[in-house]
């Protein structure tokens, strides 16, 4: 070692015995291996594990019989069975609540101290953030793919897209609620606090599920509550998961799906771009 | 030459309307510890966020190991390690799989990840939990896993902050060993204490906070030398011996003060051997003695000594 020791910023003085290159893994292997390790915590802990796989099965039938006399109404019955209108936007609409936990999940992680450690590491804190995003859609994957069988051999789920068609939907549905987790990780950075995240969470929730094609046609619904269901993003998500799965397209089919994508796209950006900038420092 | 591995200049941060630091400057030198002492909201945590790039500083200048840190935030990051106030774990990763994450994460091959956790592990004493999930460790096991994961990259600064809180006086004393062995290898250190002890025992300079300033700064003797004096009590056996005991001390040339409510008499000592004094003086006066302590003065002391105006703990 030289006994001067250089001021420069730029000049990395290592100590004898540092193993050289431990300055941050790539991108790649940085996301490869967070992704892993919040998997982790999803087959750690069964009891959480059992009781996401049961949710969208609950929904599933309290929504199917509850709703399942309006099957009777003009306009669904070219359906068939509601649960062929049903389900390709539940899917749509459970990828939501998974986004929604997205949220929750990075201010639980954040309270107990393990994003500090990766906030106070070489590391990009966007790769921190997607590999939250990719293990929630992982996760939302298993969670459609459980309500899907069992929707085919307990509640009659026949759609006239087949099994391509459905593939199709969960795809897209995908995609949305990939888009839509970022919208929460964007609001969970900035309120802080798990109590008024589920607070916004819900305020923005509920309104986005109800006031679209989600449950009922808007046709149905009074014009104002209308209106908002054709602005909506969500419902361009449904007609688009329930156009692919049922044949039948509310809206063209193009158009459609191009929007949804889109939309998920761009708000995937913008929150991406957001959580990111207000997880680097707090000010 | 002094070689500063922390440098703050004038550091300031609000909080709305709240100063949580008021213009603090500390300087450390390479290889030596400084012990930051203050009580909960004194502006510890909040100091350390910004030295180890959490939080950015509303005015003034910070360093660390010669970089900036708001400018070169990633270089500094590389350099350092930070083991906040709660054991920063993955408490459904083993105690070796958190250390390989990090690791990894670093940009360590499997193979050095795993070799790293497995030293690691040795070091700290864990080795036999180490296949266990974290969240079945103790309180001490978790700090000591803590540490251990913020010291996979060898790095050349390290935070501590209250890192003792909460421990078993065992695991204290154990972690204590662990940070002097660091500052062995060359490894500067910042440590937050509540503690007026641990900061005497580990660090080399102290810098006392106190609402968001520094109201002392020394090295544990200044402070104490400042703060005054340790305290004996004696507890007498015999509530009429007050008189002769309080005599017999004043006459060894001690300030005793007389506590009726305890039955105890209290007086400041300046060294060790002023203990022999008092013991000396009280069996010549035939004073039966219930109970002897020697008190080491605390934060609260300090504060007292140095800034009128402390809160009440």
């Amino acid at each position: 070692m030289t006994t001067t020791i250089s001021t420069a910023p730029a000049v990395d003085q290592d100590k004898p015995g540092r193993p050289s290159g431990w300055h941050g893994s790539s991108f790649v292997t940085q996301v490869w291996v967070l992704t892993a390790r919040s998997m982790n915590a999803f087959w750690r802990d069964p009891r959480m594990l059992f009781f996401s796989l049961l949710q969208p099965l609950v929904m599933l039938l309290l929504f199917s019989q509850v709703f399942g006399g309006l099957s009777k109404l003009g306009g669904l019955d070219q359906y068939g069975d509601y649960i062929n209108y049903l389900l390709p936007s539940t899917l749509v609409t459970t990828t939501m609540t998974a986004a929604m936990s997205s949220g929750v999940g990075l201010l639980t992680e954040m309270s107990n101290g393990v994003i500090a450690r990766f906030r106070s590491m070489p590391i990009s804190l966007f790769s921190v953030l997607l590999a939250r995003s990719l293990s929630d859609i992982v996760r939302m994957g298993i969670q459609l793919l459980v309500m899907l069988v069992a929707a085919a051999l307990l509640f009659g789920f026949r759609p006239a897209g087949g099994v391509m068609g459905v593939v199709g939907a969960l795809a897209v549905s995908l995609v949305v609620g990939w888009g839509l987790s970022w919208l929460f990780l964007a609001i969970a950075t900035w309120v802080k606090k798990p109590e008024t995240m589920q607070a916004v969470a819900f305020l923005t929730m509920f309104p986005l599920m109800f006031a679209s094609s989600a449950y009922m046609p808007p046709s149905t619904m009074p014009s104002w509550v209308q209106a908002v269901a054709t602005v909506n993003p969500l419902s361009y998500a449904v007609y688009a998961s329930r156009g692919l799965a049922t044949t039948i397209w509310e809206s063209p089919a193009v158009q459609t799906l191009t929007a949804s994508l889109a939309i998920s796209l761009v708000i995937a950006a913008v929150g991406g771009w957001i959580a990111t900038r207000n997880f680097r420092r707090t000010t | 030459m002094t070689d500063l591995m922390i440098e703050a200049t004038e550091v300031t941060k609000s909080f709305g309307t709240v100063k949580a630091l008021d213009g603090v400057s500390i300087q450390v030198p390479k290889g030596t510890v400084l012990g930051l002492l203050g009580h909960n909201g004194a502006g510890k945590t909040t100091l350390v966020n910004i030295l180890t790039t959490l939080m950015s500083p509303t005015s003034g200048h910070a360093t660390v190991a010669g970089l900036d840190v708001m400018r070169h935030g990633d270089q500094v990051r590389s350099r350092i390690g930070l083991t906040g106030q709660f054991a920063a774990v993955d408490e459904n990763l083993s105690g070796v799989d958190n250390l390989v994450l990090i690791a990894r994460l670093l940009g360590a091959s499997r193979k050095q990840a795993k070799d790293r956790a497995g030293e690691l592990l040795a070091t700290f004493d864990l080795s036999e939990a180490a296949t266990r999930l974290a969240k079945t460790y103790s309180g001490g096991m978790r700090r000591r896993l803590d540490l251990a994961a913020s010291l996979v990259g060898r790095p050349d600064v390290i935070f501590l902050d209250e890192p003792t809180t909460g421990l078993d006086p065992l695991s204290r004393i154990g972690l204590w060993e662990i940070v002097e062995g660091l500052v062995g290898d060359g490894t500067t250190v910042l440590l937050t204490t509540q503690y007026l002890e641990e900061a005497d025992r580990l660090a080399d300079s102290i810098t006392v906070l106190s609402k968001g300033r520094v109201v002392a700064a020394g090295t544990a003797a200044q402070l104490k030398a400042e703060v005054g004096q340790r305290t004996v009590s004696v507890v007498l056996a015999n509530p009429d011996d007050a008189v002769t005991a309080l005599d017999a001390l004043s006459r060894a040339g001690l300030h005793p003060m007389h506590d009726r409510s305890r039955n105890s008499i209290a007086s400041p000592v300046a060294k060790s051997t002023d203990l022999a004094t008092v013991v000396r003086a009280l069996d010549e006066a035939g004073v039966e003695v219930g109970e002897l302590a020697l008190s080491e003065p605390t934060l609260d002391d300090v504060y007292l000594a140095v800034n009128s105006e402390a809160p009440a703990a």
